[in-house]
């Protein structure tokens, strides 16, 4: 059989069993970095000190567990709805052990104190190089996919995915260009607040992008395909794409909001933040709407709750990012405990929610069985996850709001009414509110792990599935 | 405020890229069926055979 | 004989198919098997298509389709089309070459009710031996399909698009569809043009807004050279059509909305651009690029419902046979073979038969028929054609077969004649919006001659502000809004419209619609099915013999075999399953029925009183206890009658409701009916008319609608669209109910193509609400320019706020009509 008649389904599968792996690192790392957070003893060593771990937990979750659901996805799209082979199976292993050593470098370096300290890029320049070939191989091998595809639309999930792959390319050139001293130590190419801006201007774009454009080209093909209904509206879909390339651009400045930036640089991003709300809602409706008549198949279907479920947080996060880049409302906001609830609702909520949903939909068809091993311990992950969600973000909210009065109250006479130790000392109550989310959404992902090894357990994995009409034209 | 004249340059280019990419769409037919895509995928069986 | 009580249930009926649902005669067998499950199949084409998407792994179709395949037999005929395909020269003239190895084909794809037939289609052809590329689009019904010429023919492609159930016609493409898709994506592209640039000079700009002089003048006029740049495309390219609008309005002296829009950006960018390059003064890119794009998005709205429209009307119109029957050697011989159209040379002879659409301009040579060019005329008469006389490419015959000699080719006769009828009708402009547009007109002259005004005294007053105040009194009070209120309402109730199976071919027929007192319906095929169903076969004792009915119905289908008639499709859908017999010299009787022989006996089949007249025997008993309701046919030979039968016609499901809604709405709901007094009563009391007319004559419902117009009734006509022209034609609003290929022959103000009484009612609300939309928007364009025009003189708006405030206010006005096509589905 040549191979020609066949999707490459093998580095998916690899992408989408490392999703659950790193998934529990990195979440794990976010959990001990939480108890840190109440009982400052964990902080064992230098290595495993929270200032070290911190970097770790977001490269992990990121990069690690949400790069490779994006992998894993973005091939298997590519393939099915252009109904071709992956352009080149060797460079599409290279993308899978490239990514996995880059993950393992961080894993190492991060901990040992090699960093950039630029936020969500704190690698050092020899991984930054490694990104780099790896990101050209992977744009290569999707691009090269889509060039050979044999429909001749091209889905609008592939332009969620070709936008993301093209952004980060270059988010990460201009962010990462550094100027190397010795072989862990590299200075940035910019200087002061120019850095400060080319930083946000790639650490917003890297959330639109990555964590956004690249989950709703998930969105856009998972919950058709589990609901079994065409999306909403596909005209929305499209013009929903348009409208986010067109807007999410500029909406950067709004992270440094009060700082040394130009008052004008902050104003546009907020400015632009608001107009990104339109856009992102429609995704979202689009998305939910996409059930209507079906909606009884949420109460039985726990791979769509996941999806769904990921979709209102979805909405939820782009409704509050917004108002929180309103001046008035950052002046409140930022620096406190709110904006780390702001992005788990995000993180959390949305784009591990969806990548749950997407990898529970994936798992089966790579192992060649008709579903999970258990729908029922996906309905447990579902309701853990959710609830664990639910208590982080309340958590964290209520502690938010709390510092941010705490930290403007002042007394007549002009002091400051709290020492920044006192508003410390009321955070714990939340904390550990926070801790028991977290805890609660890895032990989710535990199940998930259990439950995929079950469900691979004694099954031969599918390398390479037939593409159904080739197969049967060229018998 | 140097960066700016990096930034500005370049959003204009990008400008023009983006601008490049919708033409390519538009041209080769991607906008013509804005209904089949959609349906097309939910017909393509990729659940494993029995 | 005690004969059974006559009823219209249907002795036929057992279980519905699996494939098509119509119900399986009994004593059928036809069976399929997927995944180990057997389901009933209703006849031997239902039992071949089940069984070839079974072969082929396409079972999924059965799941996923939303919708059940058309129950017209459209694959008989796309099967004696196929032998014409299989001849090179056909294949070469409606193909072409693309590549070496690669032949390419449009096709146009009948039968096709839900995206699981698209999907069947293009999953089959892909897994055709030698098809390289398929391209089906859901929207259009129509395929690109590529394959190599060594290894498939256009047959085989077509061949199998027919064995799953569906006819697939080529046709010519580039002239098809070139111009408008050329016309669309140029518009998308100038609007996306001008969005971006919209949103990227805002990007530029809006700090300038919100910093109150904070930005360095060198960061300001980098922003402002940006801006200029990412303005040029908008100028040059998207806004286009404005200067092309202007300069034909100043050379015609008609002055539209374009002239002051076009003369506000350009004044402005020129005024803008020269402020850039001096360093100083204000700068408007933002202004104008998003004037320019809200106008664009505007026009794109209204451009996209028209699209629709037309295409839902060019598709349901057939494009006419690619295939034609050429006699060869006439007159010497009349056997015939099966040719492109497209290959046709003048000179040719050609048979066209009855109910078949006439492939090219010729005269008649042999035989005559009824022939109705209404396509091509808009006459709404069949006229009578015999030798001697032209018929027109495209036009219908309506009962006999005739032969032709053509005389002018070329297949684009049809589709010209068609073409030509869709654009006159796009280009008439509707009553309420020529007067908008009238209206807009004086305002436009009032309009510069004010901007001219306030320049003047402005510059008098602070020549600093004079150009830019002008600019805004030219921008703000544009008459854009004024204008757009009613194209766009009407455009948009048209999508709502199409989206509920009813399709306006009229721009008045809405603001009539809307005004209609009386409905008047037809009875056959509008307030009932109008397709006959075989109930129930009677055979009588004929020369001491009584035929199986079996027997009955294979002559009947026999003798019906050519035929058209509704009667002859219900027969020979009956007789499906049956042994064929052959008759000859068929003689068709117009009203009557028709006669042939079979085995050597002459045989009548039709009315009773035709056939009596064969025999002279008196009219069975049976016939006076019929039902109401149901239509006998007989058959009979010289001997006497040999069997009766029963057809019926189901009052449609839904005719009650709708006519009870109209009568609860205050309006006359009559009844006009060609039929028999006791089928009409039986009906009108079934769906609750009162007033109603029976055994009309065309001129008598002609008559009857005159009346009631002229006591100042407001007359909707309501009918399948092919028997009632003259009513349909002097009614104020004419309705047809019809699908398929009638919609071609219909040339109604409305056709409710979704075959659903409901879409009428459902049409009658859009009509008010769009007469509603419509007054609100003129108010609203009214209010707002009373309001804003003398504040632009006075200067108190600035060029952006009356780019905002007009561009606003259009796109309020768009935005209220677009609320039409988001009305609720009232179908059941």
């Amino acid at each position: 059989m040549s191979s020609q008649n066949t999707y490459n389904y093998k580095v998916v599968r690899q992408f989408a069993v490392m999703t659950v792996v790193w998934g529990i690192v990195g979440m794990l790392v976010g959990v001990i970095i939480a108890a840190q957070l109440i009982w400052p003893d964990l902080n064992l060593a230098p290595w495993l000190s929270y200032g070290r771990l911190r970097p770790l937990h977001t490269n992990a979750v990121v990069f690690a567990f949400g790069g490779c659901g994006l992998f894993a996805c973005s091939y298997y799209v590519v393939q099915r709805t252009s109904q071709v082979r992956l352009f080149s199976d060797a460079l599409a292993a290279f993308t899978f052990w490239g990514w996995q050593l880059v993950i393992v470098l961080a894993a190492i370096t991060l901990p040992l104190g090699y960093t950039t300290a630029k936020e969500y890029a704190e690698l050092e320049w020899p991984v930054d190089i490694l990104i780099t070939l790896v990101w050209v191989a992977y744009a290569v091998v999707f691009f090269g996919t889509i060039a050979k595809r044999r429909v001749k639309h091209i889905y609008v999930a592939n332009w969620f995915f070709g936008a993301f792959v093209l952004t980060i390319a270059l988010l990460h050139v201009v962010n990462s260009a550094e100027i190397p001293v010795s072989f862990w130590k590299s200075y940035s190419a910019y200087a002061g607040v120019q850095d400060a801006m080319v930083q946000w201007w790639y650490g917003h774009n890297a959330v639109g992008f990555f964590l956004t454009a690249g989950f709703l080209g998930i969105m856009y093909y998972f919950i058709p395909k589990q609901a079994e209904r065409p999306v909403y509206s596909y005209r929305l879909s499209v013009v929903h794409f348009w409208a986010l390339i067109f807007t999410y651009m500029w909406a950067g400045p709004h992270h440094l909001q009060y700082t040394a930036l130009p008052d004008w640089t902050q104003s546009l991003g907020m400015i632009f933040s608001l107009i990104l709300l339109a856009p992102s809602w429609g995704g979202m409706i689009n998305g939910v709407m996409t059930l209507s008549g079906a909606w009884h198949k949420l109460r039985t279907d726990p791979i769509l709750k996941f999806l769904v479920t990921s979709l209102s947080f979805y909405g939820m996060s782009t409704f509050e990012g917004p108002m929180m880049s309103i001046k008035t409302v950052n002046a409140l906001s930022h620096y406190t405990d709110w904006t780390i609830g702001h992005v788990h609702s995000g993180a959390l909520g949305w784009v591990a929610m969806v990548t749950i949903g997407a990898i529970y939909y994936l798992i089966p068809r790579l192992f060649g069985r008709q579903e999970m091993h258990s729908v029922k311990l996906i309905n447990l992950h579902f309701w853990v996850a959710t609830i664990g969600v639910v208590l982080y973000i309340a958590a964290m909210w209520i502690a938010g709001v709390m510092q941010g009065l705490m930290w403007r109250a002042v007394n007549p006479d002009g002091t400051l009414t709290y020492t920044f130790a006192e508003v410390v000392k009321e955070m714990y109550p939340y904390y550990t509110v926070r801790l028991v989310g977290g805890l609660m959404f890895l032990s989710g992902m535990l199940i998930m792990a259990w439950n995929v090894w079950k469900t691979a357990a004694g099954q031969r994995a599918v390398d390479d599935a037939k593409i159904p009409d080739l197969a049967l034209a060229n018998a | 405020m140097d960066i700016v004249y990096l930034l500005v340059p370049l959003s204009v280019v990008l400008a023009f890229i983006i601008g490049g990419v919708f033409w390519w769409a538009v041209r080769r037919g991607q906008f013509e069926d804005l209904e089949g895509p959609a349906h097309r995928i939910i017909m393509d069986d990729d659940r494993p055979e029995q | 004989m005690n004969a059974p009580p006559l009823s219209a249930t249907a002795a036929y009926a057992a279980a519905s198919c699996f494939h098509c649902g119509q119900p399986v005669p009994r004593g059928l067998r036809y069976r399929v098997v997927i995944n180990g499950c057997e389901h009933a199949l209703c006849c031997a084409g239902c039992a071949a298509v089940a069984q070839t998407i079974v072969d082929h792994g396409l079972t999924s179709y059965y799941s996923h389709r939303s919708a059940l395949p058309a129950a017209e037999q459209i694959v008989p005929r796309a099967l004696s089309e196929l032998a014409a395909y299989s001849a090179p020269e056909v294949e070469n003239a409606l193909t072409r070459e693309d590549g070496p190895d690669a032949r390419i084909a449009a096709l146009m794809l009948e039968g096709i009710t839900c995206a699981a037939c698209i999907w069947l289609i293009e999953q089959r052809l892909m897994r055709l031996a030698g098809v390289l590329g398929v391209d089906l689009n859901y929207a259009t019904h129509r395929a690109l399909v590529r394959w190599d010429p060594r290894r498939a023919k256009l047959a085989d492609i077509i061949g199998a698009v027919a064995a799953l159930g569906y006819r697939a016609s080529p046709y010519d493409r580039a002239r098809a569809e070139n111009a408008r898709s050329a016309e669309r994506s140029s518009a998308l592209w100038r609007l996306f043009v001008a969005g971006f640039g919209m949103m990227q000079v805002m990007m530029y700009l809006v700090p300038e807004y919100v910093t109150h002089g904070e930005m360095t003048p060198d960061i300001e006029q980098l922003m402002h050279i940006a801006s200029l740049i990412l303005t040029l495309p908008v100028m040059l390219y998207s806004a286009a059509p404005f200067y092309k609008g202007a300069w034909r309005d100043v050379r015609t002296r008609h002055l539209g909305m374009d002239v002051p829009v076009a003369l506000g950006i350009v004044v402005a960018f020129a005024a803008s651009a020269a402020n850039t390059l001096h360093g100083s003064g204000p700068v408007y890119f933002d202004s104008i690029t998003m004037f320019v794009f809200l106008l664009l998005a505007a026009r794109y709205l209204e451009l996209m419902a028209r699209a629709r429209c037309a295409l839902t009307q060019e598709q349901l119109a057939e494009p006419g046979p690619a295939v034609a029957e050429r006699l060869a050697a006439w007159p010497s011989s009349d056997l015939s073979e099966l040719v492109a159209s497209a290959s046709l040379r003048a000179g040719d002879h050609l048979r066209v038969r009855p109910g078949a659409t006439v492939p090219a301009d010729g005269v008649i040579v042999d035989g005559a028929s009824e022939i109705d060019e209404r396509l091509l005329t808009g006459e709404s008469r069949p006229l009578p054609k015999s030798v001697g006389d032209e018929v027109t490419g495209g036009s219908l015959s309506v009962d006999h077969a005739f032969v032709m000699r053509v005389t002018r080719v070329g297949a684009q006769t049809t589709r010209a004649a068609i073409q030509r009828l869709l654009e006159h009708a796009a280009t008439v402009k509707p009553r309420l919006e020529l007067s908008a547009d009238r209206f807009a007109r004086y305002f436009v002259q009032g309009l510069l001659v004010l901007a001219a005004l306030t320049f003047a005294m402005w510059y008098a007053i602070d020549a600093t502000r004079a150009l830019w105040i002008a600019i805004a009194v030219l921008v703000v009070s544009c008459p854009c809004a004024l204008s757009l209120a009613t194209p766009a309402a009407l455009a948009a109730a048209t999508s709502a419209l199409h989206g509920q199976g009813v399709l306006v071919a009229n721009g008045d027929a809405l603001e009539n619609l809307a005004r209609v007192t009386d409905f008047v319906f037809d009875k056959t095929g509008t307030l009932t099915t109008g397709t006959l169903r075989l109930a129930r076969v009677m055979p009588l004792a004929c020369g001491g013999r009584t035929s199986t009915p079996d027997e009955c119905l294979a002559w009947a289908a026999a003798l019906e075999a050519s035929s058209e008639h509704p009667i002859a499709r219900a027969i020979t859908m009956a007789a499906q399953a049956l042994q064929r017999s052959n008759a000859s010299g068929i003689d068709n009787v117009a009203g009557s029925g028709i006669e042939g022989v079979i085995d050597g006996v002459r045989l009548r089949f039709g009315t009773p009183q035709f056939v009596a007249a064969l025999h002279a025997a008196p009219l069975p008993a049976q016939i006076a206890e019929a039902e109401d309701d149901v239509t006998v046919v007989a058959l009979g030979n010289a001997e006497g009658w040999i069997a009766l039968f029963l057809l019926s016609d189901t009052v449609r499901p839904e005719a009650q409701a709708v006519v009870a809604r109209l009568l609860h709405e205050g309006k006359r709901v009559h009844l006009l009916s060609g039929d028999r007094a006791q089928i009409v009563r039986h009906v009108a009391q079934a769906i609750g008319i009162a007033e109603l007319r029976a055994a009309a004559t065309p001129a008598a419902k002609l008559h009857y609608i005159r009346e009631l117009q002229e006591r100042g009734r407001v007359v909707a006509m309501i009918g399948d669209g092919v028997n009632d022209a003259a009513g349909l034609a002097a009614a104020h609003v004419s309705i047809a109910m019809a699908g398929g290929a009638d919609i071609a022959r219909s040339h109604s103000d409305v056709i409710l193509h979704s075959g659903h009484l409901a879409s009428l009612t459902a049409a009658l609300d859009i009509a008010r609400a769009t007469l509603r939309v419509i007054r609100q928007n003129l108010v609203w364009a009214l209010l707002y320019n009373a309001a804003a025009i003398p504040l632009a003189v006075c200067g108190y708006v600035t060029p952006l706020i009356a780019g905002a405030g007009m561009a606003a206010s259009s796109m309020l006005v768009v935005a209220n009509a677009a609320r039409l096509m988001r009305r609720p589905s009232t179908m059941a």
